[in-house]
């Protein structure tokens, strides 16, 4: 199995008022290809920061984040940006749509940045909104979605690039208990289609469905 | 008076052996020619014509004329006999000014004069003023127009700024009223802070009002070597564009608090179904 | 599809949208008027004083022509003598006079009147009838503000006197003369009523004082040299008057007007900042609003250039589309600001303040893009840079 994420050491501090706070406290973690790991935690356990380290979304201060073999510390940002392109497929919480464009538009968008054409970046987002149970959906506005639609999309937008990897945050955080069991569902299915997944949730089921869990407190991974 | 042509010693002038005349030149002209009292110069109707010996016998400061500064005229001053002598045309001038007797109306005393004066034209001064200063008239109506063009676009970028400001708070509106504050308070608070920034804003335009009227009047005073004044600040002036601003803030602050209240306190939060 | 967002998203709020293209569209108006103001009627008055092909104007040293009173002398051998220049193919002298004349009811008018040599004039241009011929000492065109005042016609006889004594209102000199035509006085201001003579019958009507004198010469440069060569060669033969280009005379000109100059140069700039400030703040605002989505775009891998094109591109919509609209305003008050100013008394009624030749609308075009992409800087800038981790903490909490 090929490691696709590589984390060693991994400390974050951020400068508040006048002191420092420390997110991370020494991180290292393992990610290999086809895993479904689930990182847990309270809040302020630095989970979310882990994430963002993870996704190349923010630097260390210190340690390494290794994604299929590029060390993204050092990379310019125009080359991190475009690791994140090729490589990555994020999930937000709060889905971060463009309300301005169509479900199937915002599908296309991280396709158009990669310079697809037209035709093959629509029909690609037809496929891919067909396989997250949205085929009738395509043309409707973000805002005439509702939230589990929402994350359908968001979880479409992020396959978009066939990336080898996608990093969840709270993919059901703004979902209620019904809508957010269709979300785990679809992570299942990703899950058995080869995908790797890293997800960050306080949602025990789905951490229950996880291969793996890794556990966080103040900074540190406490258990795996 | 006909306009005289200041003929230099270098033009080929013929000279009337008399006693020079006394002139007085203004100030930018002896600058010009580099005199000063007591120096001699030669005066002449035309360039090819007869001219006169003249000494300068003083040198004064005319009174500003807005009608002439564009133009830059030079005047010289000599008196009347030797004027006319240089003219020509003994015994002739061009008009003769009269004060009136205090307590005496200028038109009445026109009337009877012209009554009895026969081939004469009396005009009151304030009349001669009024039809002189068209140039005046174009120019003010001109700065009004371009007045007009400039308060309308502070108006539209006004209540575009406004709307920009408040729409920006839509949140914290969303808040307030889903605490239960209502809209006729929200309203008025944004008024009033509408109001404050208006205020404050006149403030500071009328102080830089008075600052760019400062240069401008530095300025244009060097550069046409006047004591006119091309800006005043009158209080009417600012009392005016202060509260045209006042009212222009405010207006456009109400709209733009109007069209944030008359929304659900959802809508404002983005939730609405 | 970025490009489609940054497009829907700038029309996301039409009416803050909208409002800002007119507040754009407003100050680009104002920039075009001063543009055409600040070149305007040197332009216009540039082009009358060639309007006939007369390059050269010679009068009084030190004066310009019929500034003052002052009169050129020896008028007949300057004019031949300039007529034999090698380089100057025509010239023709102009005497300035007041006249009177009896209308048809029998008021008196008071008239402005030209003694020309018809075979070169370039004062008036005919409208009906016929002109008056070298040697007519019996005709007299009048421009129709004189032809209305009079109540006269082609072919009418009329009676003009010079030299009237304002207090005994007797004439010094009469004479009768038929009209021979209507003309347009091309430098007369509006509705001022002048007549064109003969030199030598005006002479006679202004009086001996005026023998072989005149106001103003103008004179046709031949084909090939530089009129302003002729002129600088022209004045060391002729030092006891004053011969200047047409392009001298603008430079003058130019100087006259020099609080235009500097008002519309004044104006201009202001109308600039207001773009600048507008603009740039809706995209200021329109950026911190979107900060979120921005965020979302370069965690998704959209590149920070694409992002800063994006935002340039949404404040040249707006500089673009408030220009257009701009213009068809600028325009509209162009014309209503010329009607103001060209009620300048004395000013020729053919000149205006305000021309719309290609040079100024391309100027103001140009810089009210470059204006644009000035103010769409800062907010691109920080849209490129923002935080994308910590915009979308905020963004969750």
């Amino acid at each position: 199995m090929t490691d696709v994420l590589v984390a060693r050491d991994l400390v974050k501090e951020f400068p508040l008022n006048e002191r420092r706070v420390t997110a991370l406290r020494g991180v290292s973690l393992t990610v290999a290809e086809g895993d479904y790991c689930a990182i847990v935690g309270p809040s302020g356990s630095g989970k979310s920061t882990l994430l963002t380290l993870l996704g190349g979304l923010d630097l260390p201060t210190s340690g390494s984040v290794e994604l299929m073999g590029t060390a993204t510390a050092g990379l310019a940002d125009r080359a991190l940006t475009r690791l994140r392109l090729e490589r990555i497929g994020f999930v937000f919480q709060r889905f971060h749509l463009l309300p301005v464009l169509t479900a199937r538009e915002n599908v296309e968008l991280p396709m158009a940045e990669l310079g697809l054409g037209r035709q093959e970046r629509r029909a690609r987002a037809d496929e891919l909104l067909d396989y997250v149970g949205l085929a009738g959906r395509t043309t409707h506005r973000v805002t005439q979605l509702s939230g589990g639609e929402m994350q359908r999309v968001a979880i479409a937008r992020a396959l978009a690039n066939e990336p080898a990897l996608i990093l969840a945050d709270e993919p059901t955080g703004e979902l209620d208990a019904t809508t957010g069991g269709e979300i785990l569902a679809l992570f299942r299915r990703l899950h058995a289609d080869g995908t790797t997944l890293v997800v960050v949730t306080h949602d025990d089921r789905l951490a229950a469905e996880a291969g793996r869990v890794v556990r966080m407190q103040d900074g540190r991974i406490v258990t795996e | 008076m006909h306009r005289l042509l200041l003929a230099l010693l270098l033009f080929p002038v013929t000279l009337l052996a008399q006693e020079p005349i006394g002139v007085a030149l203004e100030r930018r002209l002896a600058e010009q020619l580099r005199l000063d009292v007591g120096d001699s110069l030669t005066v002449a109707r035309e360039v090819d014509g007869v001219g006169r010996t003249a000494r300068v016998e003083a040198i004064y400061e005319p009174r500003a004329d807005p009608a002439t500064i564009m133009r830059q005229d030079y005047r010289i001053r000599l008196h009347l006999p030797d004027a006319a002598e240089l003219l020509g045309t003994p015994d002739r001038v061009d008009r003769i000014g009269l004060a009136v007797m205090p307590g005496v109306d200028p038109r009445v005393a026109a009337e009877q004069l012209e009554r009895t004066a026969f081939g004469y034209d009396l005009i009151p001064t304030a009349e001669v003023a009024a039809e002189s200063s068209t140039t005046f008239l174009v120019v003010s109506r001109f700065h009004r127009a371009i007045a007009i063009i400039s308060i309308l676009a502070s108006a539209i970028f006004l209540l575009c700024l406004m709307l920009l400001k408040i729409e920006a708070r839509k949140l914290d509106v969303a808040m307030l009223r889903f605490t239960g504050i209502s809209r006729r308070t929200v309203a008025a608070a944004l008024i009033l802070e509408a109001t404050v920034i208006a205020s404050v804003g006149s403030v500071v335009g009328a102080v830089l009002a008075a600052g760019a009227s400062a240069v401008v009047n530095w300025h244009y005073r060097r550069l046409f070597d006047t004591t006119l004044l091309f800006s005043l600040l009158s209080v009417e002036t600012v009392l005016w564009a202060v509260g045209l601003s006042l009212l222009l803030g405010i207006a456009t602050g109400a709209i733009a608090a109007w069209r944030l209240v008359r929304q659900s306190p959802l809508a404002l939060w983005g939730r609405a179904g | 599809m970025t490009w489609s967002w940054a497009w829907r998203d700038l029309f996301r709020h039409r009416g803050r949208t909208l409002l800002a293209l007119l507040g754009v569209g407003v100050s680009a108006a104002l920039l075009l008027d001063m543009m055409m103001l600040s070149g305007g009627i040197e332009r216009s008055f540039e082009r009358l004083l060639l309007s006939r092909g007369y390059q050269l104007r010679v009068s009084p040293s030190g004066t310009l022509p019929f500034d003052t009173e002052a009169t050129v002398g020896d008028v007949t051998a300057l004019v031949s003598g300039l007529r034999a220049d090698p380089e100057v193919e025509d010239a023709g002298a102009i005497l300035g006079l007041a006249v009177q004349a009896k209308s048809a009811a029998g008021t008196a008018v008071s008239l402005v009147g030209y003694g020309v040599q018809p075979e070169a004039q370039g004062i008036y241009v005919l409208e009906s009838g016929r002109d008056i011929t070298p040697g007519d000492s019996n005709g007299v065109v009048l421009g129709l503000p004189a032809a209305t005042q009079l109540g006269a016609s082609v072919g009418d006889t009329l009676r003009f006197f010079g030299r009237l004594d304002p207090q005994t209102a007797a004439p010094g000199a009469e004479r009768s003369l038929v009209v021979r035509g209507v003309v347009r006085f091309l430098y007369d201001a509006r509705d001022q009523p002048s007549v064109a003579l003969t030199l030598d019958v005006a002479r006679w009507l202004a009086g001996p004082a005026f023998r072989d004198r005149a106001s103003v010469l103008m004179v046709r440069v031949a084909e090939g040299p530089a009129p302003a060569t002729v002129a600088a060669r022209l004045q060391r033969e002729w030092p006891a008057v004053g011969i200047s280009s047409v392009d001298d005379l603008v430079v003058q000109f130019r100087l006259r007007l020099t609080y235009f100059r500097q008002l519309s140069l004044i104006l201009g700039a202001i109308a600039l900042v207001v773009t600048v400030l507008l603009v740039g703040t809706l995209l200021t605002i329109t950026v911190h609003e979107r900060l979120p989505e921005i965020a979302t775009l370069r965690a998704l891998g959209v590149a920070r250039r694409t992002i800063l094109l994006q935002v340039l591109a949404q404040g040249a919509v707006l500089t673009v589309g408030g220009g257009m609209l701009g213009l068809v305003l600028g325009l509209i008050t162009a014309r209503w600001l010329d009607t103001i100013l060209t009620a300048f008394p004395g000013l020729p009624a053919s000149v205006s303040f305000f021309v719309a030749a290609p040079r100024p609308l391309a100027l103001a075009a140009l810089t009210l893009a470059l204006t644009g992409l000035l103010a769409g800087l800062w907010p691109a800038w920080q849209a490129a840079r923002a935080p994308i981790a910590h915009t979308l903490r905020q963004e969750a909490t």
